[in-house]
């Protein structure tokens, strides 16, 4: 199958659930899902046969920095969690974009359709803390034992320990 | 040995440490007798953090730090990331160029290739295979040398291109090379599909159907191997591919004996592709400019490492730095097959499957057996790969 009717077919599956569209360049579709939609829309895609998922992508939107203008009574807005999910389909790529806030990073879990998604689950929720709902498997997988709770290294704000961190590892 | 066999189920952790092979890695096996029936993975003993890293790395800084992700399949590192770099910045990078690092790429993995077939035979319990691989392996690591200065991380790219040239002398010497590997390579696919005793060791076993292959997600040769038709030099031609097109391996079989032979039988095609390459070499500039500023989108960019796929994800945000690089590794989708695929396999056969799938493969110190709940005993992987050759005996 050619490229374009492969990125066509994509499209066609998922307009049902799409919240947005793009194509970035000849080879590839982005698409904008909320992630209640983000189990049909795999299902759907895993159904058709279309390509196989190729690597889960996190990525810190942390909110602008608040500038003068912004009044003090405003709570400052809340950063973002993107997470990509690359399909691919011979050179084709689909990227299933869902975005959460930090305040309420939940994302269902893919891996009761695709199973080996869970080492990329496992990733992304230690290194941005992500939460994916009904994930088998929660365990560590490439930080540290002593790696303290709730910093996640991915995330823009993470530039290094704190000296009370340092101390709790060292413990 | 004798309380064991009385316990119905125990927990087979291996690992994290092995001094004596490549990587560290956690793994930890449910058995019930000999048959596994659960299997987990801790990865992370040697995390780098280089993700992290290449944020606040330039853009020409992080080619030479993504490069040192493996140390055995360096170059695919640094020419996926300048393939991204290079779409992100819309240079074109000259034909001459591409080629070089199609040639070297190719290289690597016969390097690759051969250093998988030893350790997988030295697994089995073959040594002698072992140092044979081994010993021809250095052929290609010198041409390589003689190439690019270096046995390890070449450093050929730049980005836009590369920094070494192939003179005729050069050519001839690669050629003379490959001719000398490839009677070495007949001569390997002959042992390893006739040899009686190891074939004990591989056909039938580990068997997995495309439709498997397919489930769990596995790339590169272990996946062709079930006949799964996934190349990315035939799915997606990068660099010079669009010109010196492969043809792809694939087997039926699915089973250990397959993997060896898909492998082999890619080593011969990588010959003839770098004769190819050799042959019609085309000329001109060795490189681009590129801006130091790139600026802000997002790239994809895959190529085919000696164990699948190798993805990468680039963003940029108009400055010297990037803003995300995302790597996703062979290793880690076969990885993950391994830990589903285990179950209902033999406990003898591990060694055997783990190195089949060629995972960068994190090495063993210690095999601990736990027998639940009376008491612990140790084992160390040079004793699990003992066992499995004994099983065989």
């Amino acid at each position: 199958m050619d490229i374009t009717s492969s990125l066509q077919n994509a499209e066609a599956l998922l307009n049902l659930w799409m919240h947005g569209m793009d194509y970035p360049d000849l080879s590839r579709i982005d698409v904008t899902l909320p992630p209640r939609e983000l189990k049909s829309a795999v299902s759907i895609l895993k159904k058709a046969h279309w390509g196989y998922l190729s690597a889960i992508t996190g990525l810190d939107r942390p909110a602008p920095a608040p500038t003068a203008q912004d009044s003090a009574n405003v709570p400052a807005p809340d950063g973002a969690i993107e997470v990509l999910y690359q399909f691919c389909e011979g050179a084709a790529v689909l990227t299933l974009r869902v975005s959460v806030p930090y305040s309420a990073a939940i994302i269902p879990s893919i891996c009761s359709i695709i199973p080996y998604a869970t080492l990329y689950e496992r990733e992304a929720m230690e290194l941005f803390g992500v939460t994916f709902k009904n994930t088998p498997d929660s365990d560590r997988l490439v930080l540290p034992d002593d790696w303290p709770v709730g910093v996640y290294p991915l995330r823009k704000s993470f530039t290094g320990f704190t000296d009370a961190q340092k101390e709790e590892m060292v413990e | 040995m004798e309380s064991l066999a009385n316990q119905k189920k125990f927990i087979v952790p291996i690992g994290p440490q092995h001094p004596a092979l490549k990587e560290p890695g956690h793994f930890e096996f449910t058995v019930d007798g000999e048959i596994i029936t659960g299997a987990s993975v801790r990865l992370g003993y040697v995390h780098r953090g280089i993700e992290k890293g290449t944020e606040s790395r330039t853009w020409i800084q992080n080619l030479y730090l993504l490069e040192r992700i493996c140390g055995i399949c360096s170059h695919v590192h640094a020419l996926a990331y300048a393939l991204g770099v290079e779409k992100l910045g819309n240079v074109d990078v000259p034909p001459r160029a591409q080629a070089i690092r199609t040639l070297v790429a190719e290289m690597e993995r016969i390097h690759s290739h051969l250093l998988w077939l030893g350790v997988a035979a030295h697994e089995g319990g073959f040594d002698t295979l072992f140092m044979y691989t081994w010993r021809d392996r250095e052929t290609v690591m010198d041409l390589l040398e003689g190439l690019t200065g270096n046995r390890v991380h070449y450093s050929v790219n730049v980005l836009g291109g590369v920094k070494v040239d192939v003179d005729e002398k050069q050519a001839d010497a690669i050629r003379r090379g490959v001719d000398f590997l490839e009677e070495r390579t007949k001569y390997y696919m002959k042992v390893v599909t006739t040899d009686e005793t190891f074939l004990g060791r591989t056909r039938g076993v580990g068997k997995m159907t495309t439709e498997q292959a397919d489930e769990l997600g596995t790339v590169g040769p272990t996946g062709r191997a079930s006949g799964l038709t996934r190349d990315i030099r035939v799915d997606a031609p990068y660099a010079a591919y669009p010109l010196y097109p492969v043809q792809v391996v694939t087997g039926t079989s699915g089973d250990l004996l397959e993997r060896f032979i898909v492998r082999i039988k890619e080593l011969y095609e990588t010959y003839r592709l770098i004769r190819l390459i050799l042959d019609k070499m085309p000329t001109g500039e060795l490189t681009a400019r590129i801006p130091r500023r790139i600026p802000e989108n997002e790239a994809i960019s895959r190529v085919e490492a000696p164990r699948g796929e190798l993805f990468y994800f680039l963003k940029s945000n108009g400055s010297e730095m990037p803003e995300r690089i995302k790597v996703r590794t062979p290793s880690i989708c076969n990885w993950s097959s391994v830990i589903n695929f285990a179950v209902g396999l033999k406990l003898a056969d591990m060694p055997m499957v783990l190195s089949g799938m060629d995972p960068c493969f994190s090495c063993n110190d210690r095999l601990v057996v736990v027998n639940r709940p009376t008491g612990s005993q140790v084992w160390t992987w040079e004793e699990l790969r003992q066992y499995g050759i004994n099983y065989y005996r």
